[in-house]
């Protein structure tokens, strides 16, 4: 019997070093040197398909093939983080463990003024979240959302700080005419299919995947709501940029290159977004098809929007400090990569 | 009693002197060695932080508070109401063990915040949602405690009682089991407050309640936020909450409920 259990705690003592050998990769702390001598480089994205251009890239290798010549090595198994909102995904950048992320502008902003050290190099997709009510209500304009309650995407997301935004220019106190729940996107979708919410407010595809359910109807894009507001955009951390501007150039490169590509080929874009979500090929088709969004990649264009949303943020005291352009944007790294393309 | 006097004084200065510089250790790391208040706000970063909280005009603390002891208890009520006649049942009563407990060993691994699908399906974004989450953390260690309570009935007072006319089941449990199994029950109910406890903030993060109020909500705003003072604030408010539930329970039990083994 004794030898039973030396020979079970040997095995757990061996498991345990094992275990810990396996998770000492240098993907721990952030970008660092792996075993073959490359630099890594950690991504940061959620599984929406506003942000399918950091799919499609990594899908097809180019974020591997396009930086292997700055010196850097990236591998989908090791340096790419998937989160549900942007929040986690900034804190992640505050910590130091994503060097680049595709989020949308809202939470940088958040993190920004808390010291993050790390600017928008471009633009990704405007528009593209939608409201969806239960099939059983009467929606005529925001008016009819008056004493309902709306799952959306938690304090200081784009969601969040659009839904607000619009309420007030619709005369709708947002605390206390509507009851706006913050949470993930897998709870919202539960909370409306279950009918314990009247509406939510969430990001393409789950609009689509709501609609498809006859859980809900889509009754208001978030293009009607603020035209062409910004959504998602390109982060490139503060170190990344000091270190090795020329490899931020090619970052921009590579996401221009795979945003023009999902736009041409959309049936092929639905495909890898199926592959990289849990989601199927026709719902993505779908979404691409009712959505209102737009994949870019000029940061020029949503300068005037994100600067909306500091105002904003401001207002309902997300953030205290009072950000500027400089402090938000590069928009070098874009000239740079256009000029030269 | 000098000795009694100075051991009066002990009793207040090393807690008081040990928290002093757990404070002072704090405040050096975080303004000297750390100097980020994002890896880790300094003491006066979460003391103004708190102020706020409290006296600032975005400050709901206080509601924060209401909102939260009234999940627990919603939770605990029904882990109490639920668990002790589950454990008094399976203790006593060989089938009823049999069959609960392979049901009860198969769901008590899964993790509360597993259950937060199912919270809002069959609550909705209710307070009872959240009580339900805190529920299921706490149903268990009460049940394993008090079955374990009574299946360490001495075979001798049982048989003592029944020679003393305590024969049907009632009463041998009423009369001889229950209080016999008192002590492995109230450390049950310790360990399940302090697991309930835990589970407030996954309880509160996905809407349920008010959707504005409560101690695991709003430390999960402001992490979204990134204001890590005030998530350090709301940290030291649940454990020191957690701290009180604890010492006002060790009270209540060492002075009503076990105040015969003071005389052993």
């Amino acid at each position: 019997m004794k030898k039973v259990t030396g020979l079970f705690l040997v095995l757990v003592v061996a498991g345990f070093v094992m275990i810990s050998g396996c998770t000492q990769t240098s993907s721990d702390t952030g970008s660092g040197t792996n075993a073959t001598g490359t630099e890594e480089i950690n991504f940061g994205y959620q599984p929406s398909t506003h942000q399918l251009a950091y799919m499609t890239a990594m899908s097809k290798g180019w974020w591997e093939q396009n930086l292997a010549s700055y010196g850097y090595s990236i591998d989908s198994s090791k340096n790419e983080y998937q989160f549900p909102t942007g929040a986690p995904e900034m804190q992640a950048m505050l910590g130091g463990d994503i060097d680049v992320a595709y989020v949308g502008a809202a939470p940088v902003l958040s993190a920004i003024s808390t010291g993050l050290d790390a600017k928008i190099v471009g633009a990704v997709q405007t528009q593209g979240s939608a409201i969806v009510v239960r099939p059983d209500i009467n929606y005529t304009g925001p008016e009819s959302l008056v004493g309902k309650t709306i799952a959306t995407f938690p304090e200081g997301t784009i969601q969040d700080t659009l839904l607000r935004e619009w309420f007030a220019d619709n005369g709708i106190d947002a605390d206390n005419d509507v009851d706006i729940r913050p949470m993930g996107p897998g709870d919202a979708i539960t909370a409306i299919t279950a009918g314990q919410v009247d509406a939510v407010f969430l990001p393409a595809p789950s609009p689509t995947i709501i609609q498809n359910d006859g859980s809900g109807k889509i009754v208001e894009w978030s293009g009607n709501m603020s035209p062409n507001h910004p959504c998602c955009v390109l982060v490139v951390s503060g170190k990344l940029i000091r270190d090795n501007p020329d490899a931020v150039t090619e970052i921009v490169k590579t996401h221009i290159q795979a945003t023009e590509y999902n736009k041409k080929h959309l049936d092929e874009a639905a495909g890898i977004y199926a592959n990289y979500t849990k989601n199927t090929k026709e719902v993505a088709e779908q979404s691409f098809e009712n959505w209102d969004g737009n994949w870019v990649s000029d940061p020029n264009l949503i300068v005037d929007g994100v600067m909306s949303y500091v105002k904003t943020q401001n207002e309902l005291g997300y953030i205290t400090k009072n950000l500027t352009k400089d402090d938000i944007f590069d928009l070098s790294f874009y000239e740079k990569a256009t000029s030269s393309a | 009693m000098a000795a009694k006097n100075t051991e009066n004084r002990n009793k207040i200065l090393y807690p008081v002197t040990s928290i002093i510089v757990f404070i002072l250790v704090w405040q050096i790391i975080a303004e000297f060695l750390v100097g980020n208040p994002f890896l880790l706000p300094s003491f006066t970063d979460t003391v103004s932080a708190f102020l706020n909280m409290v006296f600032g005009t975005k400050g709901t603390l206080l509601n924060d508070l209401g909102y939260s002891l009234l999940h627990f208890f919603i939770g605990m009520f029904f882990a109490l109401a639920v668990g002790i006649p589950v454990g008094i049942a399976m203790g006593w009563f060989k089938n009823v063990n049999r069959a609960l407990n392979p049901v009860i060993e198969l769901i008590r691994p899964i993790p509360p915040l597993a259950w937060i699908p199912f919270a809002i399906i069959w609550f909705g974004l209710t307070n009872a949602a959240a009580g339900f989450i805190i529920f299921i953390g706490a149903v268990f260690p009460i049940i394993i405690n008090t079955y374990t309570g009574f299946k360490g009935v001495p075979k001798v007072f049982i048989e003592a009682g029944k020679v003393l006319g305590c024969t049907s089941n009632l009463n041998l449990i009423r009369h001889i089991a229950f209080p016999s199994a008192v002590p492995s029950i109230i450390s049950g109910i310790r360990i399940s407050m302090g697991v309930g406890w835990m589970c407030l903030v996954g309880a509160e993060i996905f809407g349920a309640g008010s959707g504005k109020y409560g101690l695991g909500k709003n430390l999960w705003t402001y992490y979204n936020l990134h204001q890590m003072p005030s998530v350090v604030v709301y940290m030291v408010i649940l454990g020191f909450i957690g701290i009180v539930i604890d010492q006002l329970f060790r009270y209540y039990v060492n002075t009503q409920m076990l105040k015969w083994q003071e005389d052993l």
